[in-house]
């Protein structure tokens, strides 16, 4: 079985729950009270997939202003981004527009992106429609899911996403760390990816 | 305290600095690696003036002419006693399990440097002049500017939210525990470094790194946390090493004048690491300036130069040292035919003037003679292309080999000092280590001598006796008593722990038995408080007997050495 480490970043508006999603994630585990995150925290997690193993090495960013400029350290040499918005907000969403815009132009050009409408538990308080976001991520080629960190519904589905659309090693398996897959010649996953 | 409480300051250069707080919690982890980050900018008016400490002074290159674009070097700093003084010595879990060389120091920082010099219109003196430096007690030099490669150009563009990034990512870190492979995840990299511990020997680079072709930004595998390109370091004086050995091995005063802060910083870790795994004991300041609050004690000329090593990049100091014993100058290298230049050894009476010429300033004669054949295959080597890596190994384990050849009938000698386990009884006090006797050491070396492991010729009683009057013998002599002195003390508790005290007390006095529980007790908290590498179970059956023993005497006594044990302050 091989080992391949994934660099995965977490993006979005403050407090749609990008760190609350990790921490679901890594440790089942959910604080309502968490603070917001400076600059960045960094978790990692390996999961199996097929006959391969994935370890997520996850970056999750601050959703702050003040924090932005720093974003493409993050998404820098990142196989995949996970970009999150909170359901019951309209604005988290145009936010989340503007980062896939940044990626496109900025990032690495076979990023595997995925969409998280996160807080689906809330749906009484909800602004934005599953089938609105469903259609951008569509348009865009991204994964999509409607989470909740909360209630961990979700969370792992969004990383088993993630690893089905990570392009297979080559026979040799040369590739055993992970960032290799945005040398990949861009063919072969252009129809995955975003951009 | 919030650690990013700038303190900008007026006068000449504002330093933001953020320093971990009182409290242990939120920044605990930062602080087991860094003491704090300091940016240091450049005022034209008013110079790098600030008086609290010599950071800022440390943190500039001293004579600015070839330090365009971005600089790295590293200093060293005494640490001004009286600011909140927690002692770590054996006591501190690092230290413990740390090699002598990289533990950390009760009384000295090291800062490493990252220094940016570009043209900017919009500055008065037309250039951006600042220092980006992180301050730690760990000597692990490739770590630290590895990780200011990743944090400093992004610093310089970002500012202030960079830094509290970065710190925060610091204080998630895992501490640095010996033996231990790392991850260091800092603005989207994750730095792989293992932690050398005291039970390795310090060969070569542990781990290979396998470069993998545009793999960016692979995973920054650090080969070492320590150990500097050695081959690179020593390019111009490659034909003296032998004589840099010594020198460095004796304690002996050494200047190293170099013609930037990078060269003389690399120079002095190199020169110091040289004689690993021996600790150098003297101080050694890989960039020395005349702002450092040591200036005038090291440059005193009523007294003997001290047993320090230097690093200068300012030619003034020409004159300042001109009375001492050994000065490395170094000039920018230079290639004739296809190998790097050497300098020559000259006389010191030819150190006068500030253009003074490389070379090696000295009237030394070393003891023993250079190892040709070890100069030969790194010339060769050069003539090879072989990677500075290889040559760097090379020339570490030869130095090593040799350090450790030196060492070898010290160790013997000493072993020999030891009481032989027969005398350590549960009854009596602990035996004595035998004294140190130079003679008797000297006595020996006919037959253990360094010549069974080494090949090179010459003095080596003369250099073993030059030894004997150096820091390093005194530094290495105390380090191995107090281990011995452990041993014994280890010995002891464990015939103690492996008699049957109870019967032993069956025809005694109650004085003599209430004497005994309160040795014991004492013997007990001597242990955990030095933390004696004995089995915590032995640990256990003491206390466990002390029990029994108080439980065998009258209440009135029982009650009485209960008290007294909750009055003593327990450690743990």
């Amino acid at each position: 079985m091989s080992l391949r480490e994934l660099k995965v970043c977490l993006l979005g508006d403050t407090g749609v729950g990008k760190s609350s999603i990790v921490w679901r994630f890594v440790e089942d585990n959910f604080d309502p009270n968490i603070n917001p995150t400076i600059g960045a925290s960094f978790m990692s997690k390996t999961v199996q997939y097929q006959n391969e193993l994935h370890k997520f090495l996850i970056w999750d960013t601050a959703g702050q202003e003040r924090f932005r400029a720093l974003a493409p350290m993050y998404y820098r040499g990142s196989a995949a981004a996970i970009i999150v918005y909170d359901i019951t907000k309209e604005d988290s969403f145009q936010t989340l527009k503007n980062w896939v815009k940044e990626l496109r132009q900025h990032g690495p050009p076979n990023i595997v992106v995925a969409i998280a409408g996160n807080k689906c538990d809330l749906s009484d308080a909800r602004e934005v429609l599953e089938k609105d976001a469903k259609d951008y991520a569509d348009s865009i080629h991204a994964i999509f899911v409607e989470t909740s960190a909360k209630n961990a519904i979700n969370i792992n589905e969004v990383f088993i996403q993630i690893s089905q659309r990570i392009p297979v090693l080559d026979a040799e398996g040369s590739s055993v760390r992970g960032f290799k897959l945005r040398r990949q010649p861009a063919e072969s996953t252009r129809e995955r990816s975003c951009c | 305290m919030d650690p990013f409480d700038s303190c900008d300051s007026r006068d000449g250069a504002s330093k933001t600095a953020a320093t971990n707080s009182q409290t242990p919690e939120p920044w605990s982890r930062f602080s087991a690696w860094l003491e704090c980050v300091c940016v240091v900018t450049f005022d034209l008016e008013l110079g790098q003036a600030i008086e609290k400490t010599n950071i800022c002074y440390l943190s500039f290159p001293d004579s600015y002419s070839g330090c365009l674009g971005d600089t790295q070097f590293s200093f060293r700093l005494r640490h001004s006693v009286g600011r909140r003084g927690s002692w770590f010595g054996q006591e501190d879990a690092y230290n413990r399990a740390a090699p002598v060389t990289l533990q950390k120091e009760h009384a000295h920082f090291h800062g490493y440097v990252y220094f940016r010099q570009v043209k900017d219109a919009s500055v008065k003196r037309g250039y951006f002049q600042k220092s980006l430096v992180v301050v730690s007690r760990l000597p692990f030099v490739e770590l630290f500017h590895s990780l200011l490669q990743v944090i400093a150009p992004e610093y310089f563009e970002k500012l202030e939210p960079c830094l509290e990034t970065v710190c925060n990512e610091i204080d998630q870190w895992p501490a640095p525990v010996p033996g231990e492979t790392l991850n260091l995840p800092v603005m989207g990299v994750v730095m792989q470094v293992k932690i050398p511990s005291n039970v390795e020997t310090p060969a070569g680079s542990p781990f290979k790194q396998t470069q993998q072709e545009n793999l960016l930004p692979a995973p920054m595998i650090l080969p070492s946390v320590h150990e500097l390109d050695l081959f690179k370091c020593f390019q111009s004086v490659l034909i003296h090493v032998q004589m840099l050995w010594e020198l460095m091995l004796l304690g002996e005063p050494v200047v190293v004048m170099a013609p930037s802060p990078t060269g003389s910083s690399e120079t002095v870790l190199a020169l110091v690491s040289s004689i690993a795994p021996l600790r150098y004991c003297g101080d050694y300041r890989p960039y020395f300036t005349i702002h450092d609050s040591e200036f005038k004690e090291y440059t005193t000329r009523t007294q003997a130069p001290p047993n320090v090593t230097l690093g200068v990049t300012n030619p003034f100091f020409i004159k300042t040292f001109q009375s001492w014993p050994h000065i490395i100058r170094l000039g920018d290298l230079k290639i004739s035919g296809d190998l790097p230049k050497q300098v020559k050894i000259k006389k010191l009476a030819k150190l006068k003037t500030l253009d003074t010429k490389p070379g090696i300033y000295t009237a030394y004669k070393t003891f023993l003679q250079k190892d040709k054949a070890l100069i030969k295959r790194i010339l060769k080597g050069i003539q090879k292309k072989r990677p500075s890596e290889v040559q760097s190994s090379i020339l570490r384990r030869h130095l090593l080999d040799q350090t450790q050849s030196f060492i070898f009938p010290l160790e013997q000698y000493l072993s020999s000092l030891m009481p032989p386990q027969r005398t350590v009884s549960p009854w009596k006090t602990p035996p004595q280590i035998r004294p140190f006797s130079q003679e008797d050491f000297i006595k020996i070396l006919d037959q253990g001598g360094p010549q069974l492991t080494s090949v090179l010729k010459g003095d080596w009683i003369g250099l073993y006796r030059r030894f004997f009057r150096s820091p390093n013998f005194d530094g290495w002599y105390r380090l191995r008593y107090r281990e011995m002195t452990q041993k014994v003390e280890c010995l002891h508790l464990e015939a103690i722990c492996s008699t049957d005290l109870l019967a032993w007390t069956r025809d005694k006095s109650e004085v003599e038995i209430v004497d005994l529980i309160l040795k014991l007790r004492e013997k007990l908290a001597k242990a955990r408080r030095h933390q004696l590498p004995v089995k915590e179970k032995h640990l256990e059956r003491l206390e466990q007997s002390i029990q029994t023993i108080i439980s065998s005497l009258p209440e009135d006594l029982q009650t009485v050495l209960h008290k007294q044990s909750q009055s003593e302050p327990h450690e743990h």
